[in-house]
């Protein structure tokens, strides 16, 4: 391990510990780190972490002001890395580099739009523990029991829709419920309007998403951030 | 990781700053040529021989900095973006000019114009001027090259920059032909 203030290629290399881990669904985990202390960050921006020649670029949950770092991951079967944290103990070493990324809240007059795929719900959870109030969230999973911080969202958003596969469970959804795709609520029920949208998850939503905004909904500003 | 995205299949594009855009967009035209001369320079970095690797890294310094610049020609000037972006300064210019005066003092004095060419790395340094130019004509054709703004005042700074790089690329095109003991043709009129 190297020691925390080495550099690699010019980039601070920082060192962090796991202080706990719990699993949010049988796939998905949350994964506490220590926090360096000259480490700073702005709500939605990534760490990339290493491990030998691994490089994993995870968005933290956590807001900057908070005295730890933590990380929402989706555990890949056959994964290179994933499984490798999803078993990782407290007291475990790592190291990382950052803060990378530019997937920031920009306050302006225009409504927000923030829309999630999965564990693209990651940088907006830092946003609204960092204060952002009043915008409209999309988060679209394949069950119920995926909407792992709903209960975070739900008071701090003027509107949250889940969005549940047509065939998923509806159990602990919570109102408001959705069923499809994100891009076809927002095809459906978003006003016609120019936006801020936020967008992150899969490619294929953000793919969706974008053609959709420059048909219905131009004037609009999108911010992206692909998780793979 | 998928490289497309399938999202400017009609035709537009993102600007970092949010907006979409068509991708004949001034902005898109004059950061598509800043990612021309871009890969251009690695053409040109990738034809030098390995004892020139204090000019591949300087090379390598502006492709940086091209990135940078790239970077702000994708944001609409008065966003918010901006103030995220480095700022592209005076000493930028600066750095280009050092190494102009460097290289000029082991040439030799130039009588005559030249005809773009000689060693390949010559000829790739003539090409990356040229484009270098283009990119520079498009940045000035930007409204706001013209108004006075922070962010115009950062467009002003890319255009003395791209100026001066052209003429650093026409030097370096010639060290380049003396690198390898040839002589620049001049033109016969």
């Amino acid at each position: 391990m190297k020691p925390p203030t080495s550099k690699e290629q010019d980039v601070q290399i920082y060192c962090t510990e796991v202080l706990d881990r719990f699993w949010l669904t049988d796939r998905v985990f949350e994964i506490k780190l220590s926090k360096p202390s000259t480490f700073r960050f702005m709500a939605g921006q990534r760490i990339r972490l290493l491990h030998g020649a691994i490089r994993r670029d995870y968005s933290l949950i956590t807001a900057p002001h908070d005295p730890t770092l933590a990380l929402c991951l989706k555990m890949i079967e056959g994964g290179e890395y994933s499984p490798i944290l999803s078993s990782a103990e407290p007291g475990t070493r790592l190291s990382f580099t950052g803060p990378m990324g530019y997937f920031t809240y920009r306050p302006s007059n225009k409504p927000a739009v923030f829309v999630a795929t999965g564990t693209g719900i990651a940088p907006f959870l830092s946003m609204v523990r960092t204060g952002v109030t009043d915008f409209t969230l999309l988060h679209g999973v394949h069950e119920a029991k995926s909407l792992y911080y709903q209960d975070i969202f739900r008071p701090a958003a003027r509107l949250y829709i889940p969005c549940l596969a047509a065939d998923a469970d509806e159990t602990g959804s919570g109102e408001n419920v959705f069923r499809g795709r994100v891009s076809h609520y927002l095809a459906e029920h978003l006003a016609p309007n120019a936006y801020d949208f936020y967008l992150c998850g899969r490619q294929e939503m953000i793919r969706d998403v974008t053609l959709l905004v420059d048909e219905k909904f131009p004037g609009s500003l999108i911010y992206t951030e692909v998780f793979y | 990781m998928k490289i497309y995205t399938g999202s400017g299949d009609r035709g537009k594009t993102s600007l970092f700053s949010g907006e979409r855009v068509s991708k004949s967009d001034p902005l898109v035209e004059a950061y598509g040529d800043v990612d021309e001369l871009n890969s251009i320079l690695g053409g040109l970095a990738a034809s030098l021989p390995p004892e020139e690797g204090e000019l591949v890294e300087e090379i390598q310094q502006i492709q940086s900095v091209l990135m940078h610049i790239g970077a702000r020609l994708a944001v609409t000037p008065g966003s918010p973006v901006s103030a995220e972006l480095e700022e592209i300064t005076e000493e930028h210019s600066k750095g280009l000019e050092s190494a102009i005066d460097r290289m000029d003092e082991s040439l030799p004095t130039l009588k005559d114009f030249v005809l773009p060419g000689g060693h390949i790395s010559a000829a790739w340094a003539h090409v990356a001027r040229a484009v270098c130019r283009r990119a520079e004509r498009h940045v000035v054709r930007l409204p706001t090259t013209q108004t006075a703004s922070e962010d115009s005042e950062q467009l002003r700074n890319v255009v003395v920059y791209l100026n001066r790089l052209s003429d650093y690329l026409f030097v370096v095109a010639r060290l380049c032909n003396q690198i390898h003991g040839l002589s620049d043709t001049p033109w016969k009129k």
